[in-house]
């Protein structure tokens, strides 16, 4: 997925360069001040008209596959829940009682089934990011103090995936984790 | 006398400005070389620096493009001087209040103070409510300075024409220029979003009075912050282009630039969808409504439209096999375009709820925001900065190693910029003082970032200098 949204973000990238330093070396070989383009106002209403039809049929085509309509039609295996703290996950089959959080850390899922996460927090905002076997972030959802998200995913591959805290939450931010074993 | 007075302050902003960016700068170098392990600050120092180059950056370049304005506004208006002098004093009280509450008082809940991070105290406990306070003297001051503004275009301008809406007709009566309609529709978003910062500090005040009996609303305080920065981020770069489309033509040598039909109605759209896009900061929070999130998508998708199709494309055709005047202020202008539109690319991925779910809170969103403005923003101010210096000065030597400058200027940021993107793909957090062990790349990616930057900084630290002296003389000329 990141691969190709950053391809995708070259691409583009060089595109737009180019018409920038196409452009300026018009400019820089322009004999009077005349020239210009024709048919301008055309031009840029093709322009926009164009714009606005891809950007219509990337909004259609990706508005489904986000987040909120994973698995919805699915009932799931599993129910995780889990409460973020300062500076920690609690992981839990059973719901958590915030005055006393009972939990832990690191947790056995199976494979292929689907398990649907609740997220919440106890203290600040955290962020719930799932980091597969080789470091890639395959899902998240935030943890907010007195909503529940609720973050459905099949996990198909066996192996360790990291938790990693995705809401900046304070000096502790960046060792604040758990772990999920898929067999 | 009005008008002396106004060239000093904007003479004093424009040191000030570019004084707080080299401070800012070297605190994001710092904070690159910490995440590469060169340096060693504690959590507490780099995420306190974290805050302050965050803030102060926002802080800076808002007031920047709202200099920039005042001063061009006297071209239309009577310009009174009290509205920016209140802007100036009010912002540094608040950049002090601040500087004391993250380098004394090592406040650090980063520049969002996502509610209810202010309150878990990890810092000296009179801290967050000097933050608070900093936030309340700028947010009032700033208020204060866009609403004498716009009282100003609304004594020559009525209400219809300042929007520019008899252009929405054949053969308008009256013109309306496009500097003051693009002023005029982002001083309205400036208020907006400070309005909302009013509301945001009412409730964090009232919750810190209360001793804890009134709690707030985690998600309503959520919408709230990012309407506020979300908005007041992008407003500000479009007080760079209110400048920019009243002086590209003129520094090209160029016919100036009319308000047409479809200026009048992009920009009236702009407004919509730029008070609409902040949604897309919410994309994870699944409690949030599922149409807020769609509109947050579409919104930021509509919100390109009048930008690339309008302006942009302006500034394309306003150069295609032109014979132009290069100078370092219309190149300035120029590379900003392009940096914006860089920028705006990737922002348009990630405003991509899909896309989101992998990249927020990643480098890319580092990445993408410092792209319209490190390279984009922050050209259209150095291009206002230029022209106002050299405007004033008897020589015209100023232009020497211009070509020098712009070369490191655009190295060093791409090459900073860069390394975000390849960081943000190789889905490391954004907002990490240390990276942990998973992510190899990060320390490299971190310290090849700090020395771009330092490049970038050598070119700014050129056009500081030779800017600034230009505007001490302006400032301390007995005559005009
Ligand atoms: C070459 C100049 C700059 C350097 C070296 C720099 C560096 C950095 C770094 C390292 C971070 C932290 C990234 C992270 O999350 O890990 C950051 C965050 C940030 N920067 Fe910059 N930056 C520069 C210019 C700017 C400019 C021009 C702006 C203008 C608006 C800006 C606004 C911000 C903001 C708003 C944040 C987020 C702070 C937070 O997370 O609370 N920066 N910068
Ligand atoms: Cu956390």
């Amino acid at each position: 997925m990141q691969t190709s949204i950053l391809i995708l973000f070259l691409i583009l990238t060089g595109l737009a360069l180019l018409v920038f330093v196409y452009v300026f070396m018009t400019s820089k070989g322009a004999k009077s001040s005349g020239g210009g383009i024709r048919n301008a106002l055309k031009k840029r209403l093709w322009f926009i008209l164009i714009l606005f039809v891809l950007l219509g049929f990337t909004a259609w085509v990706t508005i489904s596959k986000s987040p909120y309509y994973l698995f919805a039609d699915e009932a799931p295996s599993q129910v995780i829940h889990v409460a973020s703290m300062q500076f920690a996950f609690v992981l839990s089959n059973n719901s958590i009682d915030p005055d006393s959080p009972k939990g832990v850390s690191s947790i056995e899922l199976p494979k292929n089934e689907l398990i649907e996460f609740r997220v919440t927090s106890l203290d600040v905002n955290h962020g719930f990011a799932i980091y597969d076997a080789s470091n890639r972030l395959i899902a998240q959802t935030q943890a907010m103090p007195g909503y529940v998200n609720r973050l459905r995913w099949k996990f198909t591959e066996p192996g360790i995936y990291h938790i990693l805290c995705l809401e900046y939450c304070g000096m502790a931010h960046h060792g604040m984790r758990a772990s999920i074993t898929i067999k | 006398m009005e008008t002396v007075k106004i060239k000093k302050i904007t003479a004093l902003w424009i040191v000030v400005v570019l004084l707080l960016f080299v401070v800012s700068i070297i605190l994001g170098i710092l904070m690159r070389l910490n995440q590469g392990e060169i340096i060693h600050h504690s959590p507490v120092t780099f995420y306190g620096n974290m805050t302050t180059h965050g803030l102060t950056m926002i802080g800076i370049w808002f007031v920047a493009g709202m200099a920039g304005v005042n001063y061009l506004m006297q071209r239309y208006v009577t310009v009174s001087l009290w509205p920016n002098m209140t802007g100036l004093i009010f912002t540094a009280i608040g950049v002090i209040l601040l500087w004391v509450s993250t380098f004394i008082g090592d406040f650090h809940a980063g520049w969002t103070f996502l509610y209810p991070l202010p309150f878990k105290v990890m810092w000296a406990s009179w801290a967050t409510p000097m933050f608070l306070c900093s936030l309340t003297v700028m947010g009032v001051g700033w208020l204060i300075w866009s609403l004498g503004m716009v009282m100003q275009l609304l004594k020559r301008y009525s209400i219809s024409q300042v929007f520019a809406w008899q252009h929405f007709g054949k053969n308008p009566k009256v013109e309306t220029p496009p500097f003051v309609l693009i002023s005029m529709i982002t001083l309205v978003g400036v208020i907006a979003s400070l309005l909302a910062a009013v509301v945001l500090l009412i409730l964090y005040f009232m919750e810190f009075f209360s001793n804890s009996s009134f709690v707030n609303d985690a998600l309503l305080m959520k919408n709230l912050t990012y309407f506020f920065g979300h908005t007041i981020a992008n407003e500000m770069l479009y007080l760079g282009l209110a400048v920019l489309y009243e002086l590209f033509s003129e520094v090209s040598g160029r016919p100036k630039w009319k308000t047409t039909w479809y200026i009048a109605v992009s920009w009236n759209l702009s407004l919509v969808f730029i008070l609409t896009a902040f949604f897309h900061h919410l994309y994870m929070d699944f409690v949030q409504p599922e149409g807020l999130q769609i509109v947050g998508q579409l919104a930021s998708y509509l919100a390109s439209l009048p930008a690339a199709g309008v302006t942009v494309f302006s500034v394309i055709i306003a150069v295609y096999r032109t014979k132009i005047k290069w100078s370092l202020t219309n190149l300035l202008f120029f590379i900003g375009v392009a940096g914006w539109v860089v920028g705006g690319l990737g922002a348009l991925i990630d405003a991509t709820i899909s896309n989101n779910f992998v990249l927020h809170n990643t480098l890319w969103v580092p990445a993408h925001f410092h792209t319209y403005n490190v390279m984009g923003n922050v050209l259209f101010s150095l291009a206002f900065f230029h022209w106002f210096a050299m405007q004033f000065a008897n020589n015209n030597i100023t232009e020497r190693f211009a070509k020098t400058k712009l070369g490191l200027l655009i190295l060093g940021g791409a090459g900073f910029l860069a390394v975000f993107y390849l960081g943000g793909a190789e889905s490391i957090p954004r907002r990490y003082s240390n990276y942990p062990a998973e992510f190899p790349s990060a320390q490299v990616l971190a310290y090849v970032g700090a020395i771009f930057a330092t490049v970038y900084l050598i070119a700014i630290l050129f056009f500081f200098l030779n800017i600034s002296k230009r505007c001490v003389k302006i400032m301390f000329s007995s005559s005009s």
